[in-house]
């Protein structure tokens, strides 16, 4: 009991002793650097207290409005490739001049040409009716009215095609047969 | 008159791309002629232009793709038909740097252990 009676004893003396010196000291040095290095040490004391502790604050729980969870919305960036995947895209290989491949000249086409104001074609089979009133445009300077075509039993697609009334379809065929 | 091959890669894209557009348009006159009883002369041409088609879309291509290979020498990433076709197999074994690669076991085997040479001595 008795060397534990003497210990607090001695160490407040010797604390005091240092306490007063180091006050001193501090004292002594200039005002300025002693608050920083005060603040310093306060705020580094604080976070090993925090770490050694580990922080427990209040979890921000979202307010929940409705019963469904819905997908969030992420971010959905645009394609930008680092390179082409094909070095040269497809020509059309299906052009005007594929897709007319010649006019019918039978009896009954002519007749149509004098009496329907049409011509007739035979035509790609995989051509379609705005394709064919576009080809006929750009290949004899004309104005279509409109185009019916049809499937032949030989697999072929015929086209009627009538043209605008300005137009006369028996001067087309002249120039188109006798060029 | 005939179409050469030759002659036709010195041109320009436009000037082939023009001389394409006019051999199509003969071949449609050919073609109706052809249905409106035309002279023999014309319907034999129907081959020859045909064929004058082809090789022009022949050159054209041909050109296209070699400009194009020359453009993507150097880089690292080149569309897919312009990279070694070889086979798939081949495409996805090991590059020869990464064959090449060794342990560092296997380093410090050859190291204190290489091939060493013998002689006889007559």
């Amino acid at each position: 009991m008795a060397p534990k009676a003497k210990k607090p004893a001695a160490t407040p003396a010797k604390s005091a002793a240092p306490k007063t010196s180091k006050a001193a000291a501090k004292a002594a040095a200039p005002p300025k650097v002693d608050a920083g290095v005060v603040k310093a040490k306060e705020k580094a004391l604080r976070a090993k207290k925090s770490v050694v502790r580990g922080t427990h604050d209040k979890k921000n729980r979202k307010i929940r409005t409705s019963v469904h969870f819905r997908r969030p919305k992420t971010l959905k960036l645009p394609r930008a490739p680092k390179y082409p995947r094909k070095s040269v895209n497809k020509t059309n290989k299906l052009d005007q001049y594929c897709l007319i491949k010649y006019p019918l000249t039978t009896e009954s086409a002519m007749k149509k040409i004098e009496d329907n104001n049409t011509l007739v074609f035979i035509v790609d089979k995989r051509a379609n009716k705005p394709m064919i009133k576009m080809a006929v445009k750009k290949l004899y300077d004309i104005e279509v009215a409109k185009v019916n075509t049809l499937i032949r039993p030989d697999c072929e697609k015929k086209a009627y095609v009538r043209i605008a009334p300005d137009y006369d379809a028996l001067d087309i065929a002249n120039k188109v047969c006798c060029d | 008159a005939k179409v050469k091959a030759k002659e036709l890669r010195g041109k320009k894209k436009e000037e082939l791309l023009k001389q394409l557009d006019d051999l199509k348009k003969e071949l449609q006159i050919l073609r109706v002629a052809k249905v409106t009883g035309g002279a023999a002369a014309k319907l034999g041409k129907i081959y020859t232009v045909r064929k004058s088609v082809a090789r022009v879309l022949t050159v054209i291509k041909q050109t296209q793709k070699d400009n194009l290979r020359k453009f993507y020498r150097k880089k690292t990433h080149k569309p897919k038909d312009l990279r070694q076709k070889k086979t798939r197999a081949l495409r996805r074994a090991l590059t020869p740097y990464e064959l090449s690669l060794k342990s560092k076991k296997e380093l410090r085997k050859q190291r204190l252990y290489p091939l060493r040479k013998y002689a006889v001595k007559e």
